[in-house]
């Protein structure tokens, strides 16, 4: 999954960069609000934290761009400016969410996690239910019936990644676009090696190639 | 305070009255003088007359007749004379039996002599020398028909002078509603003002008006303009003091301190006060309160989006309805009654089940708002204990106890009545009552 996140405030966008990234999350930071307004347009992401007083430009003017570009990203507000009233200004500008600070880390985690479920049409669960797995988004690790499989750090993120496209099939270029951030030097073999590590947990036919198109999760057990 | 229509109709009458019966009186007075003087040539003339009718006869001098008025003939026939002459008196025989007692002072007298009938007489005297002797002639004329026509004057005028007063009160009545409309058009817009129903008085009023008009709407924009910049500096405040929080949270919750539960604990507990200090007092230096004449909400075009934002912050699974009466609109800042209703219908949506309902009324008294779910509820004993400051109605849920708290300063704010009951949907009613803002 990769994030961007804009806020002009340095010690909370490093403590949230920081954060997020140990939840298995690739960040993008940005601080000015024309930066955003490109960016946010022009990258794939899969979900935007957008604080609402950004220098450059104000947050809710970023999102109107982003919404009348057609920048259908799930969008959560996180702002110090909770009334009501600006509350309903924001989500009518667009978002999907909001977050009035302060906040506790653990609500943000909750909240991203609702959001990218309900952007691939899943139910809010505490797990993430997918073809018969379950998948712990705070212990990062899977499970099938009894059986409780740990991961490592990267195999968690290309699974969530899979498990929330079900069915799909993902080119190898479209994962490293989604998996990692904008600063990460991309390299394909990676992710071969991470779906084979998958494949050897969880079992030959989760995932399957696809000759020139890319993977496909099943979830299928032999 | 008397009504200026009142006191104009009063004045005018009382004046009116006064000078009506003044003039009246003093014209009748006029005319009374001038008649008098008019009377008095013809009197002198009579006495001129019966001077030169006094001849020297053969038995001394005598009064010819014949060159007499017939009208001294005639018995009470309104004109009299008596004739002082050497000793001996002569009388008209239009006297009879009665006396022309002689007067003190020559010419037309003040007072006005008794005669026969009921008449009243204006007598005259005047001194002659004649035949070398002194000669005071009195001639009396009957002053009655003048003063029965004066009294039939003055009662044609009295009720001429009544007619025409109430007419001119009904013009008046007429001319001053017409030109104190705009007064009452202004008291008007007042109270829709008051009511929520409009933000400016209208600029299109008399010349006298205007300063206050446009004062008036001059304060309005002004308080409205300070109101903005207060919620704006405020927000500014907020969002300086609750970024570093923010951080300060995130910091607190990290890895390296979970080694230390007991220090995390006191952490999170202290910023946690604090965080619920600044949102209650920022939230309440938020409120407009009564300050704001002009302010409305209107239901059918707030509610809506209010409705909207919950429905995307609790999700889909809830059935969220409003019912307002159509076209109503709450006499109170917008971003207040969102505050209060947003808060109330956020805790409802976080116990409910499966329903949340709000209603608002318009009653005699004011206004009602009633926010109801169908989630558990709260025991009527703990009821008191939850509206009591401070007190977290939901702890249980993920979110800040704040909800209850700031919504009691808002209902304070606005003098009206927070209770909580049950609700028929099984879950937890609270009912706002708000007095409705008097003009």
């Amino acid at each position: 999954m990769r994030l961007l996140l804009v806020e002009d405030h340095v010690p909370l966008a490093d403590e949230l960069v920081a954060d997020l990234t140990r939840q298995g999350y690739a960040i993008d930071w940005l601080a000015d609000g024309r930066d955003a307004a490109y960016q946010g347009a022009s990258e794939p992401y899969d979900l935007i934290i957008l604080d609402l007083g950004l220098p450059g430009k104000p947050g809710l003017q970023v999102l109107q761009e982003w919404r009348a570009g057609g920048v259908t990203t799930p969008v959560l507000i996180l702002t110090a400016r909770g009334s009501w009233a600006e509350r309903i200004e924001g989500l009518k500008a667009g978002a999907d969410d909001y977050l009035s600070k302060p906040f506790h880390p653990e609500e943000l985690h909750l909240r991203i996690q609702a959001l990218l479920r309900r952007a691939h049409g899943l139910a809010n669960q505490p797990q993430l239910h997918a073809a018969g797995w379950q998948l712990d988004e705070r212990q990062q690790c899977v499970s099938r019936g009894n059986q409780k499989i740990e991961l490592t750090a990267a195999e968690f993120r290309l699974l969530r990644y899979f498990m929330l496209h079900v069915g799909q099939i993902l080119s190898k270029s479209h994962l490293a676009e989604h998996l990692y951030d904008g600063e990460s030097e991309r390299d394909s073999n990676v992710i071969e090696v991470h779906v084979n590590h998958l494949r050897r947990k969880l079992g030959r036919e989760v995932i399957e190639t696809r000759r020139g198109q890319g993977y496909r999760f099943s979830g299928a057990v032999a | 305070m008397k009504s200026i229509q009142r006191r104009l109709s009063l004045g005018l009458a009382g004046v009116l009255l006064a000078i009506g019966l003044v003039l009246a009186q003093g014209s009748l007075w006029l005319f009374d003088r001038s008649l008098r003087s008019y009377l008095q040539d013809g009197l002198q003339d009579e006495t001129q007359t019966l001077l030169s009718a006094l001849v020297r006869g053969p038995v001394g001098v005598q009064l010819d007749e014949q060159r007499l008025s017939a009208a001294f003939q005639r018995p009470y026939s309104g004109l009299y004379f008596r004739i002082d002459f050497a000793g001996q008196t002569w009388r008209s025989r239009s006297l009879w039996d009665r006396e022309l007692s002689p007067m003190a002072e020559p010419g037309l007298q003040q007072a006005l002599g008794e005669g026969p009938q009921g008449q009243l007489w204006l007598i005259y005297r005047a001194d002659y020398q004649r035949f070398g002797q002194q000669i005071t002639i009195h001639v009396a004329r009957d002053y009655t028909p003048v003063l029965d026509s004066f009294r039939r004057v003055q009662r044609i005028v009295l009720g001429l002078g009544l007619a025409a007063l109430v007419l001119i009160l009904l013009f008046q009545r007429l001319i001053v509603s017409r030109s104190l409309r705009p007064l009452e058009r202004v008291r008007q817009q007042i109270m829709q003002l008051q009511q929520g129903q409009r933000s400016q008085l209208d600029q299109q009023v008399p010349q006298e008006l205007e300063p206050l008009v446009a004062q008036i709407n001059h304060l309005l924009t002004h308080t409205e303009a300070t109101l903005k910049r207060s919620r704006n500096a405020l927000g500014n405040l907020g969002h300086a003091l609750k970024t570093p929080l923010a951080v300060l949270v995130s910091l607190a919750s990290r890895e390296e301190l979970r080694q230390l539960p007991e220090l995390q604990a006191s952490l999170h507990s202290q910023l946690q006060q604090i965080e619920q200090r600044v949102a209650r007092e920022l939230g309440r230096a938020r409120l407009a309160g009564e300050a704001l004449p002009g302010a409305h909400f209107d239901c059918a075009v707030e509610l809506p989006e209010l409705f909207a934002t919950l429905r995307m912050i609790h999700g889909h699974h809830l059935q969220l309805d409003w019912r307002a009466a159509a076209g109503l609109r709450l006499p109170w800042d917008r971003e207040d009654l969102l505050e209060l209703l947003g808060n109330l219908l956020d805790n409802a949506c976080k116990w409910a089940d499966s329903q949340v309902r709000l209603e608002l009324e318009r009653v005699a008294a004011g206004y009602l708002i009633r926010i109801e779910d169908d989630g558990p509820g709260i025991d009527a004993e703990q009821r008191e204990e939850v509206l009591d400051r401070g007190s977290r109605l939901d702890e249980q849920v993920a979110g800040h106890g704040l909800g209850l708290g700031i919504v009691r300063d808002i209902v304070d704010a606005w003098g009206g009545q927070l209770q909580l009951g049950e609700s028929a949907l099984g879950g937890l009613a609270v009912s706002i009552e708000l007095p409705a803002r008097s003009p």
